[in-house]
C-alpha cells in the first residue's frame, strides 16, 4: 500500500519547512508587485516614508502625468497595432507551415525540421546590430512596418517547432477518413486539424502575444519617438536627477494592464492547454 | 504545400542578418582589439559568473519547484498564477520596479531598518560591492517562478505507475524527484536550460541596460551588455560586431554542451 495519500507530506515537519519557503518565494514575487502598484498613487514622500503602506487616496495624478510624460495613449496604441499585426502574420505563415510538415513525411520535411530548430537557437540580440542596418537600408528605419514584419521572422521557428509537434500528435486517420469522403487539402486543414490542434495554436498566440509586447531592445532602436511602444515608453519616464517613482510605477501599470487582461482571458485556455499537453504525454 | 513552405523560407532567411563589417574594411583588427581591452576580462569574468550562478540555481530551484507543485498541495492554483504572473511582466516593467526595490528608501533598505539590520542598507545598484548581485537577482527573480510553472506541467504528465512503484520500495519525495523525475524529464529539463542559457547570455543586457549601464565603473558590465554599449553608446559598430561573434561562439558551444549533456535517455 502507498505510504499515505498525497496530502500526508503536508502535516510532516519536512513537508511544512517546504511549504513555508515555498510560502516566503511567493510572497518575495508579490511584495515588488505590490510596491509598484500602491506606489502609483503616491507621491515621493509619501513612497519614502513608508514604501509599503496602502495610499492615502487612490488619486489618479500620477496616471495622468505619466500619460503626458511619455504620451502613454500613443504608445499603447502602437503596441496593440504592432502586437496583434505580428501575431497575425505568425498565424497566417506557422500553421500551414506545421500543417505542411506535420502531414509530409520524407527527407525534406526532415530537413526543414532540423532548419527551423537551428533557427530558433539564433539569437535575435546578436544580429541586432545588422537588422538595424537592414531596416536603414530598406527604408524602414523608425517604420511599424519592419518590425511587423521582423517580429514574426523571429517567432516563426518556434512557433512553427511547438505548432508541429502539437499536430503530429494528431492521429492520421481523421485526415485519411475525410479525404476519402472526398474533402479538399484546404478543407482538411480547416475542419477538422485546426480545431483539433487549437491547444498548441492558443499556447502559441500567448508565447508571441507575450514576446511582441514586451519585446524591448529592438523597438527601443528601431522606432522613433512618435512610434515607440510602451515598454520603450515607460523608462522614459525615469529622468533627470530626481526620479519620481510614483510616476514610473504608474506608467509600468499602464503597460502591463492590457496583458494582464488578455491572460485573464485566455487563462483558460492556457491552462486546458498545459493539461492537454500533460496527458496526452 | 509547397506555398507555405515556400513562404516559410523567405521569412527564414530574413532571421539571418549575418555579420557586417562597418565603413571601412580592417580584417581582423576588431578581433585583435578585443585582446587589448581591458574591459573584456571584466566583462567576461561577469558574464561567466552570471552563467555560473544563475543557471543552475534558476533551473535546480525550478525544478524542484515544479515537482512541488505537480504534487497538487492546498492552494497551488493560486501559487501558480503567482508564480506565472510575474514573468508577464516584461523586462523594461520589471526593471523599473527593481529600481523602486534597489533605491536607497526602497522596500530591500526599508525591511532591513524595520528588522533593525540598519548596517545592511547600501545604495545597491550605486555601490560597487552589490550592484553586480542586485543585477543577478533582478535575473533570478521571475525567472524561477516561470520555468517552474513550465515545470510542473510536464511533470504532472510522468505515469504515476513509476512513482507507485518507487514508493512501494520506500522512497521519499527528496529520492523520487531527483532518482525518477529528473532523470525522466532530462530532455526537457535540458530544452529549459536551453533557453534560459541563451536568454542570460544574452537577453539580461536589457537588464543592465534599465539598471546600471555597466556601472558603477565596471562592475555590471557583461558581454552583452558590452555589445550593446558599443554600437550604441560609443558607436564603434564594427567592434561590437566582433564581440557579437565570440558570443555567438559562446551560445553555440553552451547550447551543444547542454544538448550533449541533458539529452533523453532511455
Amino acid at each position: 500500500m502507498a505510504r499515505g495519500s498525497i496530502r500526508s507530506p503536508w502535516r510532516r515537519p519536512l513537508g511544512v519547512l517546504a511549504y513555508g519557503l515555498v510560502l516566503v518565494y511567493a510572497a518575495l514575487l508579490v511584495i515588488p508587485v505590490y510596491f509598484v502598484v500602491v506606489s502609483a498613487f503616491k507621491d515621493n514622500q509619501a513612497i519614502f516614508g513608508s514604501p509599503l503602506a496602502l495610499p492615502s487616496s487612490l488619486g489618479l495624478t500620477n496616471f495622468a502625468r505619466a500619460q503626458d510624460g511619455a504620451n502613454l495613449s500613443q504608445a499603447l496604441f502602437n503596441s496593440v497595432t504592432l502586437t496583434l499585426s505580428a501575431e497575425l502574420l505568425t498565424l497566417a505563415l506557422a500553421i500551414p507551415a506545421s500543417y505542411a510538415l506535420a502531414r509530409a513525411g520524407g527527407r525534406v520535411a526532415d530537413a526543414l525540421d532540423r532548419l527551423f530548430s537551428l533557427g530558433f537557437l539564433v539569437p535575435a540580440f546578436a544580429v541586432l546590430v545588422p537588422t538595424l542596418l537592414l531596416a536603414v537600408a530598406a527604408g524602414l528605419f523608425r517604420n511599424t512596418l519592419f518590425l511587423i514584419l521582423f517580429y514574426p521572422a523571429t517567432a516563426l521557428p518556434l512557433s512553427i517547432v511547438l505548432l508541429t509537434q502539437f499536430m503530429r500528435s494528431i492521429p492520421m486517420e481523421l485526415a485519411e477518413s475525410a479525404t476519402v469522403d472526398g474533402a479538399s487539402e484546404f478543407g482538411i486543414l480547416r475542419r477538422i486539424w485546426f480545431p483539433l490542434s487549437m491547444p498548441g495554436v492558443v499556447a502559441v498566440v500567448i508565447l508571441n502575444f507575450l514576446n511582441f509586447w514586451n519585446e524591448y531592445v529592438f523597438a527601443l532602436v528601431i522606432l522613433g519617438p512618435a512610434s515607440r511602444t510602451v515598454q520603450v515608453a515607460v523608462p522614459t519616464l525615469r529622468s533627470g536627477l530626481i526620479v519620481e517613482y510614483g510616476l514610473l510605477s504608474a506608467g509600468v501599470l499602464i503597460s502591463v494592464i492590457p496583458v494582464y487582461v488578455v491572460y485573464v482571458f485566455l487563462q483558460r485556455q492556457m491552462q486546458e492547454a498545459l493539461t492537454a499537453g500533460a496527458l496526452k504525454g | 504545400m509547397v506555398g507555405p513552405l515556400a513562404s516559410v523560407f523567405y521569412l527564414s532567411t530574413l532571421d539571418w542578418g549575418g555579420i557586417l563589417a562597418n565603413g571601412n574594411f580592417v580584417g581582423l583588427d576588431n578581433f585583435r582589439r578585443l585582446f587589448r581591452d581591458p574591459v573584456i576580462p571584466v566583462a567576461a569574468a561577469n558574464t561567466a559568473t552570471q552563467l555560473a550562478v544563475v543557471l543552475p540555481t534558476m533551473i535546480l530551484l525550478a525544478f524542484m519547484l515544479g515537482y512541488f507543485l505537480s504534487l497538487r498541495p492546498p492552494g497551488y492554483r493560486i501559487l501558480s498564477v503567482i508564480f506565472f504572473t510575474a514573468a508577464l511582466f516584461s523586462l523594461p516593467a520589471r526593471a523599473m520596479m527593481f529600481v523602486g526595490v534597489y533605491m536607497p528608501n526602497g522596500i530591500v533598505n526599508s525591511f532591513l531598518r524595520a528588522v533593525g539590520l540598519d548596517d545592511w542598507t547600501r545604495v545597491w545598484l550605486a555601490d560597487a560591492s552589490t550592484a553586480f548581485p542586485a543585477v543577478l537577482v533582478v535575473d533570478l527573480w521571475g525567472g524561477i517562478g516561470f520555468t517552474a510553472v513550465l515545470f510542473a506541467s510536464r511533470i504532472s504528465g510522468v505515469s504515476h505507475e513509476v512513482y507507485e512503484a518507487a514508493e512501494i520500495d520506500g522512497a521519499s519525495h527528496w529520492t523520487k524527484m531527483w532518482r525518477v523525475t529528473f532523470p525522466m524529464i532530462l530532455g526537457y529539463v535540458g530544452v529549459l536550460t536551453m533557453l534560459q542559457f541563451l536568454w542570460l547570455l544574452l537577453l539580461s543586457a536589457q537588464n543592465v541596460l534599465l539598471l546600471t549601464k555597466g556601472g558603477p565603473g565596471n562592475s555590471t558590465m557583461t558581454l552583452s551588455y558590452y555589445l550593446y554599449d558599443q554600437a550604441f553608446e560609443s558607436s564603434r559598430i564594427g567592434y561590437s560586431q566582433a564581440i557579437g561573434v565570440v558570443l555567438f561562439a559562446i551560445g553555440l558551444i553552451g547550447v551543444t554542451v547542454i544538448r550533449r549533456v541533458l539529452r533523453e535517455r532511455y
